[in-house]
């Protein structure tokens, strides 16, 4: 069964799916919304998808210009000899780069009979960030949710134990977002 | 030991010829210390692959009568091989403490130097200097196993100026003396309360 096959077919399930935007090359990629999220990756786990990979999120605000570093738009400082002068980056691809929200990134694979994966991108606002939890369905959630918590700040309902992972105790704030800004603590 | 170090000096003092007598003294135990420096093996991140490197067949560090033990508590050296997390900061502090007298520090590769390549991140402590104090610091991302080696060398050409001291208790360094770069007062080593 192709992508394009499987993408029909779970059309047919789930009236309003679309692909997303923006997908990851050589995958599958649909584009989910917060409320079917928990039904569609219910149905595919039953239909052969029972391998939850990849848990992660992207801060898509932009653009930014975190401190300390000179932002150069300027791409031909370090030209090759022979090489074309090309021109500065344009405006950021609309609805794709540099908008106010954070997405959810799912990796799903079936390595059964299919022998496919397929990503899910789900996009949350960037203040009360919060998502569905796939707890219940894949304990390999667990772990990545609460790294994505700790460092986003996207809270997920219905996880059993949402604390921080990564980031030392003393450590307040979501450093991977964009607008982080570090509070100088005793090892600076 | 440690008990015969500390009052050799005042005994040898009041014999004549005693100096000659600590002199060669001196020289035995710096001998014995630097021919079996056991380090702690600390591999935090890529540094340790190297580090493993040179304990490996090929540039074999047992020649030098260097052995990794794994606990601090049977260990003389630590080698820091790798990026300091400000998460990990309290537990190396721990383990340098946990080690006995007279211990050194080799700090391993640009992050545990300064920092490295992610000085400006935001959980990495900038140098491992900044809580225990450093002996030698090798450069390097990694060092190679040859750079280690040498940085063993220097050590041990360090140990061999160490002696025993005034008070029979010269094992520790200049940097030890000097403490750590943030720490600095209460880590020095007359200012702490418990020898």
């Amino acid at each position: 069964m192709t992508p394009d096959e499987l993408f029909e077919s779970l059309k047919a399930q789930f009236a309003g799916l679309e692909k997303a935007a923006a997908p990851v090359k050589g995958y599958l990629t649909l584009k989910a919304t917060k409320q079917e999220l928990l039904p569609l990756v219910t149905h595919l786990k039953a239909a052969g998808f029972d391998y939850l990979e990849i848990v992660t999120a992207t801060d898509w605000k932009g653009p930014v210009d975190p401190r300390g570093y000179i932002v150069d738009p300027n791409p031909n400082h370090f030209l090759p000899e022979g090489a074309t002068p090309q021109a500065a980056p344009g405006a950021p691809t609309p609805g794709v780069a540099y908008r106010d929200a954070i997405e959810l990134v799912y990796l799903l694979g079936d390595l059964g009979a299919r022998k496919m994966k397929l990503f899910i991108k789900l996009d949350v606002p960037r203040d009360q960030a919060s998502a569905p939890s796939l707890v219940p369905l894949f304990k390999a959630a667990d772990w990545q949710e609460r790294e994505v918590f700790d460092l986003l700040g996207v809270t997920f309902e219905g996880h059993p134990n949402l604390k921080k992972i990564l980031t030392p105790d003393f450590l307040t704030g979501h450093p991977l977002r964009k607008d982080y800004v570090h509070v100088p603590d005793a090892y600076d | 030991m440690g008990i015969i170090l500390e009052r050799l000096p005042g005994i040898t003092g009041r014999m004549p010829g005693g100096d000659l007598i600590l002199t060669t003294a001196d020289t035995v135990i710096d001998w014995g210390r630097k021919s079996s420096m056991w380090p702690m093996t600390f591999g935090l991140a890529c540094c340790a692959i190297e580090m493993m490197g040179s304990y490996a067949a090929r540039f074999d560090f047992d020649r030098m009568g260097v052995i990794p033990r794994a606990s601090p508590r049977q260990a003389d050296v630590i080698i820091i091989a790798g990026t300091v997390v400000k998460k990990m900061a309290p537990a190396i502090e721990k383990i340098y403490h946990q080690m006995p007298e007279p211990r050194f520090v080799i700090s391993m590769g640009s992050c545990a130097n300064c920092g490295g390549p992610y000085y400006d991140s935001y959980s990495v402590v900038k140098g491992v200097d900044k809580i225990i104090p450093v002996d030698v610091y090798i450069a390097g991302c990694p060092p190679r196993p040859e750079a280690l080696m040498y940085a063993v060398v220097k050590l041990q050409e360090k140990i061999m100026k160490l002696g025993l001291g005034k008070d029979g208790y010269g094992g520790y360094t200049p940097q030890q003396a000097k403490g750590s770069r943030q720490l600095g007062e209460e880590s020095r080593i007359e200012n702490r309360e418990s020898r």
